[in-house]
């Protein structure tokens, strides 16, 4: 195993200050904390060569968890082993195996030219000169760095800056990459690049990646496996197939009708519903563990005729909406039933 | 080391490349601390005219006193100038979580990160303050005094550097830690003047608990042939004590790190 996580906790010890000198006094005689706890007792296992998917609302612990397996951060309790090293005691030799790259942040120097930047980098990692050449040529070929390798970061746009971040944080060929929202901010064209680049480095190198992101397209893209926190634990891990199949249970088909029927003119099956009507368009969702898009549809054109219809895959937007709704309300319930899902 | 070192260089080399392109900016710098330093030497002067003798201590050898806390000073300014920006430019921006995911020591990343060049105007104002008051006070110049100007400026310099890492440390608990800094390096302006002109309170303080006046006043006092024992040697050894005692409170700082949120 690359990464194994065991029992990981993280609490932040927040200063709780008064306002006035009064409070001021207290506070330095007295201090009165207010813990947060950030991480709660999670585990989970990642291999060589898999990208996974780490997923969660805003303050969900995604990025504390990071830290911690980045060595940034000391664990409160639990323990964290890269590669079979601790990564905040053995800080050194394990930054030697990773990269990282924490959404807007840059790691190249504002005024220096991306070329600089990289040298820097390469000389920072005690790089041998030959495989630092060898790096920078590919990198620029696949991230196209060709125009921006002499523009220093502060005249980047958002997308050069972060494919120049992604050369940086690769350049030094770690074995382990941590991703917190690399995709944020960018428009549809920089993502795919940045995906199809992630891709290619894992199938090429067998690079494990664990990806923070609320964009569920990088997940599709990229990602067989999802973790998913909330309130910092564990509340799903798994194959992303898995989560599509369990709560992506509805499904909608869509039919038009070669006549205009009101509500009441059409029998319909249980366990299905109208979503909408528009016209000759009838929108209905089905439950598909009950029943499925064939019998609905075979349902319908026994009693009307239905010039054409289309079925829309689940959304992984509204399934994730499903399991959070699931998650607040009724915990206890959903994190047991959720566990169980673990493939 | 010797990686560490090329670091060093390659870090200073591109330091001064984004300084030229700025170069308005660097100049005003590197004159703006000698013209700070005339000011507050002018004042000396103006003073001095009026009291000719200061506690027994003539404007030469003030000036010489003074001459290498500024330099001492200025060792701190110039390359450990981070510790006073270490909350506000690089934790508060994530910058120094960046530190700790590349494997060098955080602590040599953030000082190597930026040479302050407005040190060098200090430099310059404490080397010559020191010559000029070595001429005048005719002070033999002879191999084992230079060597001993040497190692006492060094020493003083690291003196100021541990001090100021000391209290840098807690930003890993309040994040902004200029206040802390401030409150501990203003002490150094009693070390300008000779310490004998105190309250003895004030002179066991700055040789003691906060030892700025390893950093001038006891090595200006044997330079003068003035008598202060052992203190007179042992501003290295003060230095290592206390970079060792502040080097390991920064180790027991960084395993309190939280960062800040996102
Ligand atoms: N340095 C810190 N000090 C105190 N509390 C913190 C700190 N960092 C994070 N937190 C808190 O811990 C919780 C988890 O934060 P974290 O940044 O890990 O969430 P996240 O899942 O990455 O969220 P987002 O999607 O918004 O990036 C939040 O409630 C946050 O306010
Ligand atoms: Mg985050």
């Amino acid at each position: 195993m690359v990464i194994q996580v065991e029992n990981l906790s993280k609490i932040y010890r927040i200063n709780q200050k008064t306002p006035g000198l009064g409070g001021a006094l207290k506070s330095l005689f007295r201090p009165q904390y207010l813990d947060k706890v950030a991480v709660d007792g999670i585990s989970f296992e990642v291999g060589q060569g898999e990208i996974v998917g780490y997923i969660g609302v805003n303050g969900a612990g995604k990025s504390t968890t990071i830290k911690m397996l980045t060595g940034i951060l000391a664990p409160t309790t639990g323990s964290v082993r890269v590669l079979g090293r601790d990564p905040h005691q053995e800080r050194v030799a394990n930054a030697r195996e990773i990269g990282a790259v924490f959404g807007q942040r840059t790691q190249l120097w504002w005024d220096l030219a991306l070329i600089e930047s990289l040298n820097m980098i390469g000389k920072l990692y005690d790089l041998p000169p030959a495989h630092y050449r060898d790096q920078l040529a590919r990198f620029t070929e696949m991230l196209d760095l060709g125009e921006i390798l002499h523009i220093p970061i502060r005249n980047m746009s958002l997308g050069q800056k972060m494919r120049a971040e992604l050369a940086a944080t690769l350049i030094h060929d770690p074995k382990v990459v941590y991703l917190d929202e690399p995709t944020i901010g960018l428009d549809l064209m920089v993502k795919e690049k940045i995906r199809a680049f992630i891709k290619q480095e894992n199938r090429e190198r067998g690079i494990t990646v664990v990806l923070t992101t609320h964009d569920l397209g990088d997940i599709e893209e990229l990602c067989q496996r999802v973790i998913m926190i909330d309130m910092g634990k564990v509340i799903y891990d798994g194959a992303l197939q898995t989560i599509r199949d369990r709560f992506g249970k509805y499904r909608t088909i869509t039919l038009e009708l070669s006549a205009m029927l009101g509500t009441g003119d059409l029998d319909l099956l249980d366990d299905t519903e109208i979503e909408a009507i528009d016209g000759h368009k009838w929108r209905i969702r089905f439950d598909r563990t009950r029943t499925s898009a064939s019998k609905v549809a075979a349902h319908v054109m026994n009693q009307v005729d239905v010039n054409d219809f289309s079925l829309t895959e689940p959304d992984l937007t509204g399934i994730v909406k499903q399991i959070y709704q699931g998650a607040l309300n009724d915990i206890k319930v959903s994190t047991g039933e959720l566990a169980q899902v673990t493939v | 080391m010797t990686h560490y070192l090329s670091l060093y260089g390659l870090f200073l080399r591109q330091r001064f490349k984004i300084l030229m392109e700025y170069r308005m900016n660097f100049l005003i710098g590197a004159t703006s601390t000698i013209i700070l330093q005339g000011a507050s030497l002018l004042t000396i002067t103006v003073v001095m005219s009026q009291i000719p003798h200061l506690n027994g201590w003539t404007l030469e050898a003030i000036f010489l006193i003074y001459g290498l806390i500024t330099l001492a000073k200025s060792i701190n300014h110039m390359f450990a100038d981070n510790l006073w920006t270490i909350g506000g430019q690089y934790i508060r921006t994530g910058m120094f979580d960046r530190f700790l995911v590349r494997p060098v020591d955080p602590l040599f990343h953030l000082l190597a990160d930026r040479f302050c060049h407005d040190g060098i105007g200090n430099f310059l104002v404490g080397s010559a303050l020191v010559a000029y008051a070595w001429h005048a006070l005719a002070i033999p110049l002879t191999v084992f005094n230079l060597i001993y100007l040497i190692v006492m400026v060094i020493s003083g310099g690291l003196i100021f550097i541990a001090l100021n890492l000391i209290t840098a440390v807690s930003a890993f608990w309040v994040i902004e830690s200029v206040p802390v800094t401030r409150a501990i390096f203003d002490n150094h302006l009693f070390a300008q003047y000779p310490l004998t002109i105190y309250p003895q309170a004030i002179g066991i303080l700055l040789t003691w608990v906060i030892p700025y006046g390893f950093a001038s006043f006891y090595p200006a006092s044997y330079l003068l042939g003035q008598e202060v024992g052992l203190l007179a040697f042992l501003s290295p050894i003060v230095a290592i004590v206390l970079l060792s005692l502040s080097y390991r409170f920064w180790r027991f700082g960084l395993r309190h790190y939280a960062g800040t949120g996102s």
